[in-house]
């Protein structure tokens, strides 16, 4: 095996390592140890849908940055994301979010006048100040994100998985009536791959996986801090 | 008259005026040989790339519903134009094939300082700028392309017409050239569209004429750059 594919192949471990230590961390044990009320989950739903929001916004800035075939590839990622699956029948999955309220009681007008977590604005804006980096830090800020919630690469279940687990033990709320989490369970399996793909291409000197690397590590900080002040949302309500 | 018509006016005058200026001027006076005709049509392909850099960043700052459309218009551009059956970049390589232009022209291409420094000042706007300031800053390069708003032919169309005027190769086989004579005019009704929706406020004018105002002003700095080192050609 050629020095390339070895650094390949080890970046790739080091950032699934990366993506199953979020869930020891103390954030994530926090958020993920909560017992969901409906007002919880409401409120959980309603700043998940501000995050997608954030997502499309930081992968457009990405899009603008990468290299022609890479903007091909986000281009394709973003139509599941934006608008969907036309051909298969699937909706954009800020319409599913908002469609998945309706199990938590939830109306569109909640979407819309509920104000944005505070703390969840300043992760808003580092994670674009992060899609704004030279493109490969920035595509690994973005693609870092869909790793983490890949059940492929997440010992113990992925994120959406896992609060999909948590409405389902709290509130009855099956898996499968919980449209958004469902698809995010299967869809980032898939979209977890993107960033392999354009590593084999690209990330072909040490200072290029280093940059991966970089904006991995970066987003996934950004990640726990962003976690970390959902669980104080939801830990303070009823 | 109201506001967003008012607007929509000024706009168009912005786009004729763009060729009444020293710079257009002189970039499509300058004869064609064959030689020039290769240089311009593989600067165009980098231009066609420093679009797509801008329409995503203008994309990441817009708001989601503004995202959708430039992601459709991005769908013609990035991925397939149904008109050409393939996208722009493709395109205009393909058409680089009837002035005997080979791919790895297009490849190992360098952008000339002048050039690289409007692409770097677009790519400012598209990133630094409130975004109905970044959006019209995209779209009034394709309103300036369009035959319905400007008068004489937009910029397409007047080269392709030199194309076949001064080198004899007939319009419909400069495949890019003619696809943009349509696709633009499509495009730029799509995308003034929002301006319809976004609109509300003098300020809102305001910003839409700002981003308008230095796009057209990289414009004719790109255009007379052009010029220039198609002059430069002997």
């Amino acid at each position: 095996m050629s020095n390339a594919a070895n650094g390949l192949e080890s970046m790739w471990e080091e950032l699934v390592g990366l993506c199953n230590a979020q869930f020891e961390s103390a954030p994530f044990r926090r958020l993920l140890g909560v017992k969901f009320s409906q007002a919880r989950a409401q409120h959980y739903s309603i700043q998940m849908a501000y995050y997608v929001q954030n997502r499309r916004d930081c992968w457009g800035y990405v899009q603008g940055s990468a290299p022609l075939d890479i903007k091909k590839i986000i281009w394709e990622h973003e139509e599941d994301e934006l608008v969907g699956r036309k051909s298969e029948g699937k909706q954009d999955h800020i319409t599913l979010a908002v469609k998945e309220g309706e199990v938590f009681g939830l109306t569109a007008e909640a979407f819309e006048r509920t104000a944005h977590l505070e703390g969840g604005e300043v992760c808003f804006s580092a994670w674009i100040r992060l899609a704004q980096q030279p493109w490969l830090e920035a595509i690994a800020a973005s693609a870092i994100l869909e790793m983490r919630n890949s059940a492929e690469l997440i010992r113990g279940g992925s994120l959406s998985a896992r609060i999909g687990g948590l409405f389902e033990r709290d509130l009855g709320i099956p898996m499968k009536k919980q449209i958004n989490n469902a698809e995010h369970v299967v869809m980032d399996v898939e979209h977890a791959h993107l960033l392999m793909r354009v590593a084999r291409q690209y990330a072909t000197t040490e200072s290029a996986r280093e940059a991966i690397l970089r904006g991995a590590r970066a987003s996934l900080l950004i990640d726990r801090v962003y976690r970390g002040h959902l669980a104080d949302l939801v830990e303070a309500l009823p | 008259m109201n506001m967003l018509d008012d607007l929509l006016r000024t706009l168009d005058q912005m786009v004729n005026d763009q060729f009444e200026s020293v710079e257009f001027k002189t970039f499509l006076g300058v004869a064609l040989t064959l030689e020039r005709g290769r240089f311009y049509v593989i600067q165009n392909a980098l231009y066609t790339s420093n679009r797509r850099d801008c329409w995503g960043y203008v994309q990441g700052g817009a708001p989601l519903e503004v995202k959708k459309v430039i992601w459709e218009h991005e769908s013609d551009e990035l991925v397939n134009d149904p008109r050409a059956g393939m996208d722009h970049y493709a395109l205009t390589v393909k058409q680089g094939e009837v002035i005997g232009l080979k791919p790895e022209d297009f490849e190992k291409a360098e952008v000339p300082s002048m050039v690289r420094a409007c692409f770097y000042a677009w790519h400012h706007v598209a990133l630094r700028s409130h975004w109905l300031a970044a959006y019209a800053a995209s779209h009034m390069l394709e309103r300036r392309n369009n035959g319905k708003i400007v008068k004489g032919g937009g910029m397409s169309y007047r080269v392709g017409k030199k194309f076949e005027n001064e080198l004899g190769i007939n319009l419909k086989r400069m495949i890019s050239l003619d696809v943009h004579v349509v696709a633009d005019t499509d495009h730029s009704e799509n995308i003034s569209e929002m301006f319809e929706r976004y609109v509300k406020t003098s300020h809102d004018c305001e910003l839409v004429l700002q981003g308008a105002r230095d796009s057209m002003a990289i414009d004719r700095a790109y255009r007379g750059a052009l010029g220039y080192y198609m002059e430069q050609i002997k």
